[in-house]
Parts: C-alpha cells; sequence; structure tokens
C-alpha cells in the first residue's frame, strides 16, 4: 500500500521584485510504501530541501500534487496544517531543535501536550520509545547537559511518540560524530523494522546505504533511483557512491 | 577616508538596530530634556520673592540630582543592553580582521553620535518645553504669568558638560567589555544554553514573610510621628521583599504549577509555564525594579495631589481664624478671668472690625502616654529615645466651662473627675494619671472637639483632659521646669478672630498686631515673654507654595521614573523577543498553529508586564494608611479625597501602562514572527 504518493510536484520561485524566476522543482514523481525506509540524495541546490518542505506542509508547490495516507495536502486548510503536521508526521532536524526550556521527558511530550492529549497516555507511550532509543536515563536532564547524539536521539523520539505515518528526517546525521551517526542509523534501521516509515534527506552516503531505497535528485528531477534489494549496506554504500559518480560525471540514468 | 569608514560603519549599525538604537535615544533626550527643564527652573528669579518659592528652589535643584543620577542608570542599563546585542557583530568584525582598536573606534562613533543626537535635540526640546513648564507651575502656584522666552546659557552648559561626562563612561564602559571579550565569544554570545532555574525555596518564603510583617507595619501603625521613622524601614523591607518574591517566589510558584501534572501538561500551560519559569528568572529583577518605580511613583503623585487639591482643607484646619494668637499666661495665679479680658481690651486697641471671634484658655504640656495616664517629668525620664517616639503625647488641660462654651455642651464633672478627648492617640484605662498630679476618674471619652490650629498641627497624637478642677490639676505640674529653666507647662489664653475685608487688610493687621507685641504680651517675672501669632493669608501662600511645588516636584520625578518603567520593559520585550524567536520557530515545527502562539505569546507577555502593576497596586494599597497618617503631618486629614486621588492615580497609570503594553508587544511579536 502506497501511503505518500507525490506526483507532478513543480515549484517556482518568483523573486518579488522581477528578475528571474527559479524553478527549483521541475516535475518529481515518486512513490513510498508502508513500512518502506526511502532515502533522497542530491548536491546543494538540487531541490531536496524545497521537496521535504512541501512534503513536510511548510511550503506549497506550484504544481502537482502530494498525498499522504489518503489526504490531498493543498486541501487542507492553512488553520487545520498545523494539527495536521502534528497528527501525520513526525520530524528529525539536522540542529535537533530540542527547546532548552523543556526537560528531556517534556521535549519528547510536547508534540502530544499541544494536541491535548492526557498525561497518563503521553508516559505510557513514551515508556517503549525511551526504551528503544536507550535515553531512559536522559529523560529528567535539560538537552544542554547531554551530547549531540542523545539530543538526536530524544528528536527521534519526539518524532515517534504521536505514531505519525511517516517520519521526516532531514540531514539527521549532519551534526554528528561518526560514532553517534552509527548508533542513529542503527536506531533508524531498528525503527523501520518495526513498521515505521521513514523518509530522509541527506547527502551522507553512509546515512543513504542503511535505506531500503535511494532516490536522487538533479535539478529539480528525480534523476535515479537504487533499490537495496538483498544487498547489505556495504555493497549499498558501494551502488549509491558509483551511481553519485555516474550523476556528477553526466551520464544517462535510469 | 578611514575616519569616515568607521563612522560609516557606525552608523550603519545604528541604522540597522532601529528598534535596539531608537529608545537608547529617546532615553538620552527625554533625560537631558528633563534634566534642562527642571535645573531652569530652579534658577528662575521668580522663585526668589515668590511665597514658598524658598521650598521650590530647595527641592528643584534635588529633583535634577536625582534625574542625573537616574539618567546615569538608565542610559547605563539600556547601553550594556546595546553591547551585548550587538556582540555578534563585532565578532563577526573581528574575524573578518577588525581589530579591538577600530571595534573601539566603531564603538567611539556610535557613542559620540548618541551624545550629539540626545544632547542636541534634548536641549532643544527642553528649551522648547521649559516655557510650558514654567508655564504650568506659576499656574499651580496661582502666580503672574510672564510670557518672555528666554533660555538659561549655564544651564545649557551645565547639561553638556554633565551629559558629555555620563556618555563618556558609557564609552568607557563598552570599550572595557569588548576589550575583555575574544571572538568566538562574541559570535556566540547569545546562544549558549541556559541553565534550568531552580526555586530558591527559602528566598522565596523568606520575601513573603518579609512583605507581611512590612504590610504588617504599614497597617498597624497609628501615630503619625512613628508612622515617619517606620516609614523608611517598611519601605526598605517592601523593596528587598520585592526583590526576593520577585526572582525566587516567581521561579518557585511556576516550579509548583509544573509538579501540577494535571495543570501543567495542558497545551496552553505548557509552553507558558517552562518558559516562564526562564522569563521570570532573567526578568524577576527588573520586573521588581519596574514595581519598586511604579509605587514609588503613585505614592508620590497620589500623595501630593492629595496634598495640593486638600490644600485649601487643611490650611483652613490649620488656620481655623483669619488671625490666631496665642498669649501666655504666667503664672496660674493670673489663670483668670481679669488677664484674659486685659488681653482682648488691648488687642482692640490695635483692631477695630473684629468679626467671628473666638477665645478659650488652656494649658498644655508634652509627655509619654502610658496605659495609666501621661509622664511628665522630662528630667526623669529619657524622652526621646527611638522606641519612646511612639508615645509621645502632647496634653492639653482645658477647663470644663471652656469646654461647654466652645462646644455648647453642658457636661457636669464630680470631684475627681475629667473628660478626655483624643485625637490620633487611644486610651482605654479608667483613670488618667498627670505624673505628680492626683489620678483622675475617666468619665467620658468625648468625641467633639473643636480643632484649634494649634491641635491640628501637632505631629504627635494629642490628649485633651477636660477638669472642673484645673487649679487643683495644674498646681503641682507648674513644678516641673525644663534644663533650661522655664515650666514645661504653659499657660494660655488663645484668641482667634476674622478681619472685615481683603486679605492685604488682613496681613495689615498681622503686622501692627506683631509689631506691638510686647506691649501686648504680659512679660515673664524675668522680663522673657513668648507668644505666637498666625495670619491665615500669610500662611495660605506659604501652603501654597510648598503643595504646589512639592505636586510640581511630584509630576517632574513622576514622568522620570515612568519613563524609565517604560525604557525597562521595552528592553525586556525586545530582549525575550530575540530569545524567543528561535524557541516558536521549533514549536511551529513540531506542530504549534500560529495563533496558539500569538495567544502563548500574549499570555506571557501579559503576565510579564501586568505583574509589576499589580503587585504595584498591592503595595499601595498596603501603604497607603502608613501615607495617609504621614500626610496628616502636613495637615491633610481628608480620607476619602485621598481614596479617591490614589484611585484616580492608579486608573491613570494602568492606561498609560495599556498603550505601553500595546506598543511594546507589537515590538515583540514583530520579532518574534520575522523570518531569519
Amino acid at each position: 500500500m502506497s501511503i505518500l504518493k507525490v506526483s507532478g510536484l513543480k515549484k517556482v520561485y518568483s523573486p518579488r521584485f522581477g528578475g528571474n524566476k527559479v524553478e527549483a522543482l521541475k516535475n518529481v514523481n515518486f512513490e513510498v510504501e508502508q513500512g518502506e525506509y526511502v532515502a533522497i540524495m542530491g548536491e546543494s541546490g538540487s531541490g531536496k530541501t524545497t521537496l521535504l518542505n512541501i512534503l513536510a506542509a511548510i511550503d506549497r508547490p506550484t504544481e502537482g500534487s502530494v498525498i499522504l495516507g489518503d489526504m490531498e495536502l493543498s486541501t487542507i486548510k492553512e488553520e487545520k496544517m498545523a494539527a495536521f503536521r502534528r497528527e501525520h508526521l513526525g520530524f528529525v532536524f539536522q540542529e535537533f531543535n530540542l527547546l532548552d526550556t523543556f526537560s528531556v521527558e517534556d521535549n519528547i511530550f510536547l508534540p502530544m501536550v499541544l494536541a491535548g492529549k492526557p498525561h497518563g497516555q503521553m508516559k505510557e507511550r513514551l515508556v517503549p520509545i525511551a526504551k528503544q532509543l536507550g535515553i531512559e536515563e536522559l529523560l529528567k536532564k535539560y538537552p544542554y547537559e547531554i551530547s549531540g547524539g542523545q539530543k538526536q536521539r530524544v528528536a527521534v523520539a519526539r518524532a515517534l511518540i504521536t505514531n505519525p505515518k511517516l517520519v521526516l528526517a532531514d540531514e539527521p546525521t549532519g551534526a554528528l560524530d561518526s560514532k553517534a551517526s552509527d548508533e542513529l542509523l542503527r536506531l533508524f534501521g531498528e525503527i523501520n523494522e518495526n513498521g515505521q516509515t521513514i523518509l530522509m534527506v541527506t547527502h551522507s552516503v553512509k546515512a543513504a546505504s542503511h535505506a531500503g531505497r535511494v532516490l536522487f535528485i538533479k535539478d529539480g528531477e528525480v534523476f535515479h533511483q537504487i533499490y537495496r534489494g538483498n544487498h547489505n549496506a556495504q555493497q549499498m554504500y558501494q551502488m549509491i557512491s558509483d551511481a553519485l559518480t555516474m550523476i556528477t560525471m553526466g551520464g544517462e540514468g535510469r | 577616508m578611514r575616519l569616515g569608514f568607521y563612522s560609516k560603519l557606525a552608523v550603519d549599525g545604528i541604522r540597522k538596530n532601529k528598534r535596539l538604537y531608537l529608545p537608547y535615544f529617546i532615553t538620552g533626550i527625554v533625560m537631558v530634556m528633563m534634566f534642562y527643564i527642571v535645573t531652569f527652573l530652579s534658577e528662575m528669579e521668580l522663585l526668589r520673592y515668590m511665597k514658598g518659592g524658598a521650598t521650590l528652589r530647595m527641592m528643584l535643584p534635588l529633583g535634577s540630582k536625582i534625574i542625573l543620577v537616574f539618567a546615569l542608570i538608565f542610559l547605563f542599563y539600556s547601553n550594556s543592553f546595546l553591547v551585548r546585542q550587538r556582540y555578534k557583530e563585532f565578532g563577526l568584525y573581528n574575524i573578518l580582521g577588525m581589530d579591538k582598536k577600530n571595534l573601539g573606534r566603531i564603538v567611539f562613533f556610535e557613542n559620540l553620535m548618541s551624545a550629539l543626537v540626545a544632547i542636541i535635540i534634548g536641549l532643544f526640546l527642553g528649551g522648547a518645553l521649559s516655557k510650558v513648564a514654567e508655564l504650568g507651575m506659576l499656574n499651580l502656584m496661582d502666580q503672574e504669568i510672564e510670557y518672555s522666552f528666554r533660555l538659561e546659557a549655564g544651564v545649557i552648559y551645565d547639561a553638556i558638560l554633565y551629559f558629555s561626562g555620563i556618555y563618556l563612561v558609557l564609552f568607557l564602559h563598552s570599550l572595557i567589555k569588548i576589550r575583555r571579550s575574544n571572538p568566538l565569544e562574541l559570535l556566540r554570545s547569545s546562544q549558549v544554553g541556559e541553565k534550568a532555574p531552580k526555586a530558591n525555596w527559602l528566598v522565596a518564603l523568606l520575601g513573603v514573610i518579609l512583605l507581611a510583617v512590612a504590610y504588617y507595619i504599614a497597617v498597624s501603625i497609628e501615630n503619625p510621628l512613628s508612622a515617619m521613622v517606620w516609614f523608611f524601614i517598611a519601605v526598605i523591607m517592601v523593596i528587598i521583599a520585592t526583590y526576593m518574591v520577585f526572582v525566587a517566589g516567581s521561579v518557585a510558584f511556576c516550579k509548583l504549577l509544573q509538579k501540577n501534572k494535571k495543570y501543567y501538561y495542558k497545551a496552553n500551560h505548557f509552553v507558558s509555564v517552562s518558559s516562564m519559569v526562564y522569563r521570570m528568572k532573567r526578568n524577576g529583577a527588573g520586573l521588581a525594579s519596574i514595581c519598586i518605580l511604579l509605587t514609588m511613583v503613585l505614592v508620590m503623585l497620589s500623595s501630593t495631589v492629595s496634598l495640593y487639591i486638600g490644600a485649601e482643607d487643611s490650611y483652613n484646619r490649620r488656620y481655623p481664624n483669619e488671625i490666631s494668637l496665642k498669649l501666655p499666661v504666667p503664672t496660674l495665679d493670673e489663670f483668670k478671668e481679669e488677664t484674659f479680658s486685659h488681653y482682648k481690651n488691648t488687642i482692640s486697641q490695635y483692631v477695630k472690625d473684629v468679626e467671628k471671634e473666638s477665645y478659650y484658655a488652656n494649658a498644655g504640656i508634652s509627655g509619654l502616654l502610658t496605659k495609666t495616664g501621661v509622664l511628665v517629668d522630662q528630667q526623669a525620664h529619657a524622652q526621646f529615645s527611638f522606641d519612646t517616639v511612639s508615645s509621645l503625647v502632647y496634653i492639653q488641660i482645658l477647663p470644663l466651662s471652656e469646654y461647654n462654651r466652645l462646644h455648647g455642651t453642658d457636661y457636669t464633672l464630680g470631684q475627681g473627675e475629667c473628660l478626655l478627648h483624643c485625637l490620633n492617640a487611644e486610651y482605654n484605662g479608667d483613670t488618667f494619671t498627670i505624673e505628680g498630679a492626683d489620678t483622675l476618674k475617666v468619665k467620658k471619652v468625648v468625641d467633639k472637639m473643636m480643632i484649634s490650629g494649634e491641635l491640628a498641627m501637632q505631629m504627635i497624637p494629642a490628649v485633651t483632659v477636660i477638669t472642673d478642677e484645673f487649679e487643683a490639676v495644674m498646681a503641682p505640674l507648674m513644678k516641673y521646669e525644663s534644663e533650661y529653666g522655664d515650666h514645661l507647662a504653659e499657660l494660655y489664653w488663645n484668641y482667634g478672630f476674622d478681619v472685615a475685608g481683603s486679605d492685604e487688610e488682613e496681613i495689615a493687621v498681622y503686622d501692627v498686631l506683631r509689631k506691638n507685641m510686647s506691649d501686648i504680651v504680659i512679660h515673664n517675672e524675668d522680663g522673657s515673654y513668648y507668644f505666637s501669632i498666625d495670619s491665615r493669608a500669610e500662611g495660605k501662600a506659604e501652603f501654597f507654595g510648598l503643595y504646589s511645588g512639592l505636586f510640581f516636584v511630584g509630576i517632574l520625578l513622576s514622568i522620570v521614573f515612568l519613563f524609565a518603567a517604560v525604557l525597562i520593559i521595552y528592553y525586556k520585550q525586545i530582549s525575550e523577543g530575540y530569545e524567543d524567536r528561535n524557541r516558536f520557530e521549533v514549536m511551529q515545527k513540531v506542530g504549534m498553529m500560529k495563533r496558539d502562539i500569538k495567544k502563548c505569546i500574549n499570555s506571557q507577555v501579559l503576565t510579564v508586564f501586568f505583574l509589576p502593576l499589580l503587585a504595584a497596586g498591592v503595595h499601595l494599597s498596603f501603604a497607603f494608611p502608613l501615607v495617609f497618617r504621614l500626610l496628616q503631618l502636613f495637615n491633610l486629614n481628608n480620607l476619602s479625597l485621598m481614596i479617591v486621588v490614589s484611585l484616580a492615580t492608579y486608573f491613570v497609570f494602568a492606561l498609560v501602562y495599556a498603550l505601553v503594553y500595546k506598543i511594546t508587544s507589537n515590538a515583540y511579536y514583530a520579532i518574534v514572527s520575522e523570518r531569519r
């Protein structure tokens, strides 16, 4: 079953005072199946941030449609958008985006509190997630007291606590050292095995090599894609590297 | 050319940070302006010969000193705020290769420009408005108005001198700050994670207790003289307590809310309470300062306005008659009708048309009020110590016949009985013993007492003993002598009357009587004599001079304080805005609606904003009884007037405050919702 369907997506930025229009996305089409782990790769300026913003319903496309579950994003009214985002999407950011004023626990609770859920239910949801992510000991601490890797795991917990249809991760290993990156990617794999659909934007080959499928974006279009199939992470790494070389060399893909 | 480059950078910096610099400029301008106006007024020729001008000539220079001190404090406050906000920019310049000397040059030009703007515009506005202030003052004081306009070169010189000094200090301060920092720190300074505040329960509790004690003191004191002593103690206690409660108490309170899971984990409470903890930790001191400034302004304004409005009431109380004379009777033997009519006849030789005559004979002695009576022997008791201040009392002894005649009553007293009247004092005993005299049985405590000017003037409480055996009561008291050898107890014949005609005629009579007093008054054996004579018309000018002077200075200082409060609030809002911007961005990303964010901001801003006003209101209402006692010293005894004035002042303030709130919260919201 397809959980996310992106078709004919186009985004044109027109500068306010005339000038050249910039076409960030030309024509993007892809689908994500329930339980899939997809990585999107592309160089700076390839349009991947624009794509992610549109998927996150922070930005709106010029043309085309994004269907999440059975909802067409463009039909959702502005005031419902925040609630929609809260209920159906989970976010993991490069810069963690934890709030210093909240304890770790309260940071994780934030989306649920905003959704008006009772405190008992939050606690219930938190226990297994904290255990899985290994952050049980940190719950009473404050974000400035813990390391980057720990922060990112807390951010993952925050993304998961609402039980979202789709977790959107924007360069999640970008601010982590290699050890913390490995740990985070391992966790992403584990979470995915439990059935969570993940869409990750990255330009780290290593991060992408953990995904089940990798989409390459170039000049606002999906240029190429690789399925993991039965390959292990190392083979996947090699395949991605080759694909990237090919793309930068300007060869024909697809 | 190079200098031009730095000054251009400075101008750019100012222009790009309009939101920060504008209030800084305005502060400087207003301070220079107020300084000019107040100093200008204090140097006014007219004050030298105007009635009551002496008071103003004393108070206005004090006012301009206060303004200077506050100017330094406020400018310092806003300047250090500016430097902190601009660290990042300086850090960037530093990394790009500007050394600290170059940065110092930029700061120098910025300060130079601030100083020039403040002094030039401030003096210009001050010059323009000084005439308005002068007209306002003269109008208040009921004086002739002259419409000529002038500038005081001396005052301009002073303003330039003092404020250049202040800006120089500010410049040096920013220079030291920049010199001490390193570029990385400069770049990062605003992003260091702040520790979660811990509730300091002990301090919070102490603050609440201290406040309660101060409030108790304020409410429980009845004696105006001890009110004066306790006032300052209570004020200091309240100031300390306010800081403690705002800084520690507020954090403790938020922590308590956080402990209540049901309350805390609600969408609208969650964000507000958790950021409130930080907000209070950072702003507690600032808010406490605002609260104290507001309270000061409110107390100052409400009391000076009350005094001013109640001035007529007060001088009528103080001067029941147009001319009041207090004439001594040297010995007890002479305390008889012959002496009194001698006085009356002598005076009638000098004054022709006398109206509304009133006269009575009495005796007075001061002492210490106890539970059973009064101690009067000054040499036996060390009286004027701190502990006894509250029991100091003026005892008036009034023959029953005089009391009945004055009040149209027909009380009769048996042997050893007396009537009592208490003014600002309380006495509950059944008997009343005047030290050295017989114990009197209190037959009744009477309410009615024609308050003479003399009683109205008393700073200390007054107890009147009304007796039918005046001589028997007084005889033993006459033996008490002060260390200078004169009687402690004094016998008087009081005579008051109105003069037909205008104030000028009244003053003419007053002058004639004064000149001939030595002939009128019966001298003591040693040839010395004593008298007192008051003229209402004379006193009126003094009263108006004093009260309108107080009122005017009150208004001027209120403007300065209010301005300070607004400034602190504005900078709080702005700095909060910059700090909250990140937070709200994240919240939006995790699914908080813009509308909710706005609501949340509003409720926080509202709390931070109106907390000091609210607390100031509470302070004011508890200070009210104490202030009222103090104003009694100024002959103001009109409770309802003071309540109305206080309420009105508070209301006007709330209005101004709400306006400021509107403006600053807009600025805050603009910053928070700004996209980077």
